[in-house]
């Protein structure tokens, strides 16, 4: 908790004073900031930042050596007596540190921040000699936003030499959170109630055997008329030490405080949910979960690099979309200073720029079907980036690439297949409809682009040629692909709106296809309310159907698996009506 | 007199009598939850009849947590003082020295008084001359005229005295702005909470002395009142004949002056992506204070969260940082809030003001009974932003009140008029308090019972999609419910960073969102409260610019209006509190905790399995005062520390474990010990004990194996860690190895070897191993940790000790005695000696003490145990937990930890002990040369060990714990022998880290037992279906929206000017569903309303909500189950946030949206934006700027 806890006396030669303060120390940025590998960082910065913030913090006003420097706050030593010092001079102070919350607890007569200083000073002051609390000693807030907020709680030490036999003792709780302290107003209220109980315990057992020693009341009675301050001077300033005969009284606070701000700190806890993974999400876990098995079966010594390498691949690949863009706008904007660069896609829009608008038509559609997209070529790279871009228009779970083969490799196995020149594709493909085939040539014209994409030096020296077995594919299509063009085709939408607006669509048919996967494999309904269904769902076209089949492959098995198993039987529930 | 103190008091009446409806409310909706499915089927065979209330037989008693009708609104007492440099203080209102004369019932109010009348002006005449209407609005309605009620003062309390010394305290303070106390006085047990205020007073010619006169006992006016007066009586106006105050206008216009430096605070690092302040022209009529109360986005490592939950993390963290102490203080606003006594419009010269401060207190009388009593104080502490809100508006009204009364120039009548006023106000503010407290509640709120328990997540899914669709039916002609869901999901935000997609899988099954972990470590890095964030959520203050929404639906059809509140707990979200109770324990190096001070209790259990009995022990009641782990410069071996801290009377530290923690501890702990054992306690002579065991332990102990199996068996449940602390037959030559070597050797050899937990040799006798030992017989159980009898304890450990010795010496005193022979040195022999005397003196006993040792030793390895699962050493290293496992059961692991800390202090036996084990003296004074001898070899082997040290310490400091002399009572016995304890080794201040200069001292080991909380707003402001308006609750129901009409605008302004939240707000909203008109308006405080039929605007339909609650439908009509259709819920929320995302991310690189662009490529229309742009300002700031 971002408070102060402190313990103050009211000393009868020095008036209010603070004995002991314990502060808490808050790292400068909150741990895991950075999300997953973030903990490393955070740690790493409470070391290097923090530690050095602190330690200054602490060494400037630190009074360790007795030298204390004259703008220190601390009073002056001849105005310190016995009653109103806690630890000696010289003294240290303590220090605690949480090492899971990376919180320090430190303790001092007095905070060492001149600000704070004065915050406790008139703290002290307030809670012993301004404010009034019915019967002396109780809890009681005060406070106002210049000066913070106060839970002060008084009490009375039993002490044989004191007058009236006991001296006054606060123990204040320092806040800016208002709202927060007085939240905490009953918890405190139990804990520091124990902890004078603990105190006055202890000095009441001092007090009963100096009393039985030599009892004061008679000693005062025969001596009742000399002078009152005259007699108590000798030991008007007593420590709580002593009052208590407790020599780790100080330790013992030091810990009780710490402990307090703590327990407090952490009384109240939120349960802040959030929502589910996307699939894609899910999907890209459930792979590295893969890697990692393989990894273990592997070799059990470079299982941490693997994992390590896996999870930055895929880290990596989750911000794929993000990461790609942010280059491509890069790209863009030194293309005029650097031409000489890599032929390569930049963005769907890119290439949709390069192939044309009906050619590209053609390959999203496939891509999206779940057909097989082949690209044969010489330039990996090339074909490597169109890739890249392809797989954004489809779900994770959905992608599967071979980039480059010397071979054809069946659909089964890829749905991106790049291929060398030379590589001839089997018949049977080459007479279904289920594949489109993009060739990678030379230019044989330098003209073959519009004036527009001059710019596409790189690009300007191939040609592209979409073959495709589907000529239906052409003029319609599913709801999404129109969608997609129009994102693409709009100039005005910039590269990370269309990547926003992927995701959602992409998100949108998802949720589509997982309330499919539902009705058809889960619950096995029949053909005429699945039809009802996708009506409602708004996907009754064929294309939208076929692609709906094909996405549903691409559900993560954590998904599928948590239907099959627990939202299943409709029946039982629906006998629960 | 006052029309609205009838109002006011008839409200009172009907609220007591509502009190005991509320009950029948809240029964009727607990009921009608629970048969809802048989009222559904009713309800569809009526269907087409319109909506069928059902008719609910009553239940006696509910379990509402809310009604109590302990409280009574009467008990709460306004006081206003006045505290002036010249004068003093006069108390100018006290609720308690008003008496209420009703015309009807005057005559009975005479008869009952027999106080006297302060003062003749004060007995008004009964004809309604004076009659001044405080509700100028209801002025219309002379036909009440006759119930008005006149006031009169009477004597004042007893305690304003007192209660003036409180609330101003004894010295004046210089501070300008207001302050806030809060008193809790005892008897009567009361609690008082009071605002003071400097008091800004005209200071023209006219006023500067009239003014002030006019509050203050004018005894020259009557000699009626004089014996009361003093300083203390209650002031009175004065009877100022004087004029007017010249150019009085409507008191309505008044406010709390605000500094310009309100915002300030906030204004400074707006860091605004992409776009600057160029948008002045956007059509934002607020833009200019808007765009300072954006959210700025703090230079934090936070504002690049891509995690789920990056507007509640912000916000929170934001709260952390600007609430923190740490680095000074930065006063976040500067409410110069002072109290006005004098109209705005003649504050022409601020220069002559007056030092006068003025207090405002609201006194709660608090129940005698302390069931009732913790109950409204837990609810009043937690729910105080409210209080404060309220009291706000009375202060207001006070203020009016008395500025407005001037303008009446009869004294009498001004009298009345004040007192008239400023009761109506306390009436207002006793209902508002009343209802907050008392009014019903909704008991399961959809969300945060979906979100608490997992098992009924499937009925409770059906229930609420039953009740969600049956209504999208019934309003689908109006599209009521579109409208009402649009509004709420526009303006309660909370339910946003619920459906942002997580980056971590999920934690159990699919369905089941999880804790976001970012905001969890933040909340324990920077701790900020939970309840202030929760408040926020409900309210839906997430967003940029701060807006703070509530939602009524008004409407005659109960059963109605209560199907759709139910319904709209789903959607108003917030997190889910808990409440922890940390408990420390002082691990002592074996595991152990401190014992001592606690509340213990045992009881026998029937055990499960066998036919054995076990002993539960429930320790309460840890003690506050935590004993501190202090570095000693002097060793404290195991032998002597182990007495000191088994000893209860000595030590006040506690062992505790909730009772909560029964089923880990059942699963951690079997303890087998005897059961004689147990039963043994402090009553019983320990030797006879002992006699009686003896032979038990002679027939049965003898195959240490069987010790050994039991022994990994139970270890090996009390944490993942399979521990194997028993000596195996290697370890055993270790420690004939070590008897023939120096111990300063053999601690060495320890130290080193230690680390690993199976090699653990237990080369010293210490009485952890015995831990390990002797389970057998019967098997005890213990519940929690500690022992039934402290003291037997501590007399078996001793035992135990001597056991092991004993053994130890039969097994090898060959050894041993060769060891002698060699004479290392001084200590060795000593301690040769020490084992054989044990050996000599007590033979017999030492078996039984070793297995009654168990009683004790093992209970702390168990907790300890069980603190491996512990969360918060799951983290650790595994250095650390090697540690940690090794404190809880391992020996040498103990040992070593020993070592490390390098602070070890020999302890004289505590005098309980000595007392105790009088019979034992010799053994008692051999033990102790052991303690000197072991407290020396341990010295020799740190000098040998010096890698072992502190370096070790720095970097686990809360894990080394050392049992020490903790309680005041060892220190007050034996403090010889303990002096300079607190000075640091040399060793230990070399080695500590740069910022430690400071001594470092452990924190302790902490325990939590969590539970849910209830007195949080989630489960406090869903109100049922309520007698009247109220504007505390984030949602409830109510019959008309009559009383709201006349308030609404005014609480809506006064929301803003006293943000409950403790945070500027841009606006505060109010969403009124009617379902008698079936329309769903919006009221603002920035807009007035022009036309008088309405309360606010329409609410838009977005066209998102439609579809969602027609997909949701049809896909419920397909039968689709009750639990996949919540997720298709949440996953279309979901894709709403996805499309503020795209619609963010388009207005960065645009200034007007162009609707076509987005329907086109997402079907986003116009009647989404404002949906879209809402949420979008929980994760982008600057959309707020470009949209608004």
């Amino acid at each position: 908790m971002n408070a102060i806890v402190g313990l103050c006396h009211f000393c009868e030669l020095h008036g209010p004073r603070t004995l002991f303060c314990t502060e808490a120390l808050h790292a400068p940025l909150p741990q895991g900031a950075g999300l997953g590998d973030g903990l490393g960082q955070g740690e790493q910065a409470e070391d290097e930042e923090g530690g050095i913030q602190m330690t200054s913090r602490i060494r400037s006003h630190s009074p360790i050596d007795g030298t204390v420097d004259s703008s220190s706050p601390g009073p002056k030593k001849s105005d310190m007596c016995e009653g109103c010092r806690s630890l000696e001079s010289g003294h240290p102070g303590y220090i605690s540190v949480d090492k899971e919350t990376s919180i320090k607890y430190v303790s001092h007569q007095h905070p060492n921040h001149p600000q704070l200083f004065s915050i406790v000073r008139q703290a002290c002051v307030r809670s012993l000699s301004c404010e009034v609390c019915p019967g002396r000693e109780g809890p009681i807030f005060f406070g106002d936003e210049q000066h913070g907020f106060v839970f002060s709680h008084t009490f009375f030490i039993k002490d044989s030499l004191a007058r009236g036999f006991q001296r006054w003792y606060s123990i204040i709780v320092i806040m800016m959170d208002r709202i927060y302290l007085i939240n905490s107003w009953p918890f405190l209220l139990g804990k520091i109630r124990g902890i004078i109980d603990e105190l006055q315990g202890k000095a009441l057992k001092v007090f009963e055997s100096e009393q039985f020693g030599c009892p004061q009341r008679a000693q005062r009675m025969s001596t009742a008329f000399t002078p009152y301050l005259h007699q108590r001077n000798g030991n008007a300033a007593r420590s709580l030490t002593s009052l208590t005969n407790d020599e780790n009284l100080w330790a013992c606070l030091h810990t009780s405080f710490a402990w307090l701000l703590k327990a407090c700190g952490s009384r109240l806890t939120e349960k802040l949910l959030e929502g589910a993974p996307t699939e894609d999400t899910l999907v890209q876990m459930e792979k590295l979960a893969e890697l990692e098995e393989e990894s273990e079966a592997w070799d059990g010594s470079s299982e941490e690099d693997v994992k390590c390498n896996t999870k930055n691949d895929l880290v990596e690949g989750n911000k794929l979309s993000k990461c790609s863009t942010d280059a491509s706008l890069l790209s863009e904007c030194s293309w005029n200073e650097a031409p000489t660069r890599s032929a390569v896609f930049r963005s769907l829009r890119h290439m949709r720029q390069v192939l044309g608008a009906s050619a590209f038509h053609v390959l999203a559609w496939h891509v999206l079907m779940g057909n097989q997209v082949i690209w044969r070529g010489h330039d990996q790279d090339l074909i490597q980036s169109a890739f890249d871009v392809l797989k954004a228009m489809l779900p994770v779970g959905c992608v599967r690439i071979i980039p480059y083969s010397d071979q054809y490799e069946e659909a089964y196995r890829c749905n991106f297949l790049g291929l060398s020149p030379a590589v001839q594709i089997p018949p049977h493909i080459a007479s279904s409809e289920f594949y489109v085939l993009v060739d990678v040539r030379a230019a044989t014209r330098s003209n073959l682009y519009p004036v527009l994409f001059v710019d596409d030096g790189p690009l300007s020296k191939y040609e592209f040629v979409v073959t495709s077995g589907s000529p239906v594919a052409v003029d319609r299509g599913p709801t999404i692909l129109s969608k997609i063009e129009a994102a693409l085709t709009n100039e005005n939408l910039s590269v990370e709106v269309v990547d926003q607006c992927l995701i959602c669509l992409k998100e949108e048919w998802m949720n589509k296809v997982k309330v499919l996967f539902k009705f058809t494999k889960v619950d096995s309904r029949p053909k005429e309310d699945t039809q009802k269904l996708l009506s409602i769902l708004g996907a009754a076209e064929e294309d939208n159907v076929k692609l709906l089949k094909f996405w549903m492959t691409g559900l993560s098995k954590t998904y599928k698996s948590h239907l099959m198993s627990t939202v299943r039987s409709p029946v039982s529930s629906e006998s629960r009506n | 007199m006052c029309r609205g103190n009838v109002k006011a008091s008839s409200h009172l009446r009907s609220h007591s009598k509502m009190g005991t409806d509320c009950c029948r409310l809240s029964d009727v909706w607990k009921l009608r939850m629970l048969e809802l499915l048989a009222l559904d089927a009713h309800i569809h065979r009526t269907k087409n009849s319109n909506f069928h209330i059902q008719q609910v037989p009553r239940i006696q008693h509910p379990k509402n947590s809310w009604a109590h009708a302990e409280f009574d609104s009467k008990n709460i007492r306004l006081i206003v003082y006045q505290d002036c440099e010249r004068r003093g203080r006069q108390v100018l209102f006290d609720s308690k020295a008003v008496r209420k004369i009703d015309e009807t019932n005057a005559q009975k109010t005479s008869q009952e008084t027999t106080v006297k009348t302060y003062r003749n002006a004060c007995l008004v005449s009964s004809n309604g001359k004076y009659t001044v209407s405080s509700h100028s609005s209801c002025s219309s309605t002379p036909d009440k005229k006759e119930h008005l009620p006149r006031y009169q003062y009477i004597r004042p309390a007893s305690d304003v005295n007192m209660l003036g010394e409180m609330m101003f305290g004894s010295v004046a303070m210089s501070y300008k702005g207001s302050t806030l106390k809060i008193h809790y006085i005892r008897s009567p047990p009361q609690l008082m909470i009071s605002k003071v205020f400097s008091a800004r007073v005209n200071s023209t010619s006219v006023s500067t002395s009239t003014l002030q006169d006019s509050f203050e006992v004018i005894s020259n006016e009557s000699s009626l009142g004089r014996q009361c007066l003093n300083q203390n009586n209650l002031g009175i106006f004065h009877l100022y004949c004087g004029r007017l105050l010249p150019g009085a206008s409507d008191a309505g216009q008044l406010r709390f002056i605000r500094s310009a430096s309100f915002f300030a605070a906030h204004s400074t690092p707006v860091d605004m992506p992409s776009r600057g302040q160029e948008d002045k022209d956007s059509g934002i009529a607020h833009s200019a204070s808007l765009s300072s109360l954006l959210i700025p986005s703090f230079p934090s490592p936070g504002s690049s969260l891509s995690g789920g939950s990056s507007s509640s993390y912000q916000r929170r963290w934001l709260r952390s940082q600007t609430t923190s102490l740490e680095n000074g203080i930065v006063p976040r606003w500067y409410t110069e809030e002072t109290f006005s006594m004098a109209d705005e419009s003649c504050s022409s010269n601020p220069a002559i003001v007056r030092r006068k401060k003025i207090a405002i207190s609201v006194i709660f009388s608090l129940s005698e009974k302390d069931d009732a009593n913790r109950h409204f104080q837990d609810f009043f502490f937690s729910h105080f932003p409210l209080f404060e809100s309220h009291m706000n508006k009375l202060k207001h009204a006070v203020e009016k009140a008395m500025i407005s009364c001037r303008k009446i120039a009869e004294s009498a009548q001004r009298v009345q008029f004040y007192i008239g006023r400023v009761m109506d106000a306390l009436g207002e503010f006793r209902m508002i308090v009343w209802n907050l407290y008392c009014a019903p509640r909704i008991t399961e709120p959809v969300w945060l019972s979906m979100m608490s328990s997992t098992s009924d997540r499937n009925s409770l899914c059906q229930r609420f999609l039953k009740e969600f669709t049956l209504l999208l039916e019934q309003t689908s002609k109006n599209q009521f419910l579109a409208a009402l869901l649009t509004a709420v999901l526009t303006y309660h935000l909370a339910w946003v960073p619920t459906v942002m997609p997580s980056d971590h899988p999920p934690v159990k099954s699919f369905s089941e969102k999880h804790a976001s972990k970012s905001v969890d470590m933040l909340a324990k890095s920077h701790p900020y409260n939970p309840l202030w964030a929760q408040l926020g959520d409900l309210y839906g203050a997430i967003g940029s610019p701060v807006r703070l929404a509530r939602t009524v639906v008004v409407g005659r059809r109960k059963e109605l209006v209560q199907r759709i509140l139910f319904i709209l707990t789903y959607f108003i979200r917030c997190s889910n509190l808990q409440e922890n109770l940390l408990t420390w324990g002082v691990r002592t190096d074996e595991g152990e905790q401190v014992l001592a001070g606690s509340d213990i209790t045992t009881a026998l259990e029937k055990g499960e399995v066998e036919e054995s009995e076990y002993v539960v022990v429930t320790v309460r009641n840890e003690p506050a005062l935590v004993p501190p782990i202090l570095h000693q410069p002097r060793s404290d071996t195991r032998l002597c520390s182990v007495p000191e801290s088994a000893s209860p009377k000595d030590n006040p530290a506690g062992v505790k474990v909730r009772t909560t923690h029964e089923t880990s501890i059942k699963e951690n702990c079997e303890l087998c010990i005897p059961t004689s054992l147990c039963l043994d306690n402090p009553q019983s002579d320990p030797m006879e004990v002992v006699s009686g065991d003896i032979k038990l332990c002679r027939e049965q102990n003898s195959p240490q194996q069987f010790v050994k199996r039991e022994i990994v068996m139970n270890v090996s449940k009390a944490g993942p860690f399979n521990i194997d602390g028993f000596p195996r037959s290697e370890n055993r030559f270790s420690e004939t190895e070590l008897c023939g070597e120096s111990v300063t050797r053999m601690s060495q050899h320890l130290a080193v070897k230690s680390g690993s937990l199976d090699r653990a040799s237990p080369a010293l006798p210490c009485p952890k191993r015995s831990s390990h030992r002797s389970p057998f017989v019967q098997r005890v159980k213990f519940q929690i940790g500690s022992s039934l009898s402290p003291d037997s304890d501590f007399e078996s450990r001793r035992r135990d000790i001597d056991a092991k010795m004993h053994e130890f010496q039969s097994q090898h005193g060959s050894r041993i005695s060769s060891c002698q022979k060699t004479s290392m040195s001084a200590s060795l022999i000593k301690r040769g000696n020490f084992t054989q005397d044990q050996y000599e003196a007590s033979g017999v006993c030492s078996t039984s003490q070793r297995k009654k040792t168990i009683c004790y030793s093992r209970i702390p390895s168990c907790e300890a145990g069980a603190s491996i699962f512990d969360e918060y050493f799951i983290d650790s290293t595994g250095d650390e937990t090697l540690l940690q496992s090794g404190l809880s059961s391992n020996p040498c692991e103990q040992f070593k930890a020993l070592n490390e800390t390098e602070n070890y202090q020999i302890k004289p036996l505590p005098k309980a002990d000595r007392t105790l084990h009088s019979k034992h003296q010799d053994k008692n004074s051999s033990l102790r040369t052991a303690d000197f001898c072991k407290e020396k070899d341990i010295m020799g082997s740190i000098k040998h060990a010096p890698h072992s040290g502190t370096e070790k310490k720095v970097a686990f400091p809360s894990k080394k714990i050392i049992p020490r002399n903790v309680s005041s009572d060892s220190a007050l016995g034996d403090s010889d022998d303990e002096n300079g304890t607190q000075e640091p080794t040399p060793h230990d201040t070399s080695q500590q880290e740069a910022n430690s200069e400071q001594i470092p001292l452990p924190l302790p080991r902490s325990d939590v037992t969590s539970q849910p909380n209830e007195t949080n707003f989630g489960r406090s402001l869903f109100g049922g279906y309520c007698s009247t308006y109220l504007p505390d609750f984030v949602l409830h129901g109510t019959r008309s929206d009559e009383k709201m009409k006349q308030t609404l605008m005014a609480d809506l302004l006064h929301t803003v000017n006293h943000p409950v939240l403790d945070e500027p707000i841009a606006e505060s909203v109010c969403i009124i569903a009617d379902t008698d008109k079936w329309n769903v308006q919006v009221a603002s405080s920035q807009r007035s309303v022009v036309d008088s039929n309405k309360i606010g605007q329409d609410a838009l339909i977005s066209s998102l909500v439609t579809s969602l609650l027609q997909s949701l439908l049809q896909l419920y009509k397909l039968n689709l189950s009750p639990v996949f259709c919540m997720m298709h819920l949440e996953d279309q929320l979901q894709e709403m946030y996805l499309k503020s995302k795209m619609l963010s991310e388009y207005l960065k690189g645009h200034t007007r949206v162009h609707i076509k662009e987005l329907s086109e490529v997402l079907g986003i229309e116009s009647s989404d934006l404002p949906l879209l742009a809402a949420i979008a300002s929980t994760h982008s700031p600057y959309v707020a700027q470009i949209l608004l």
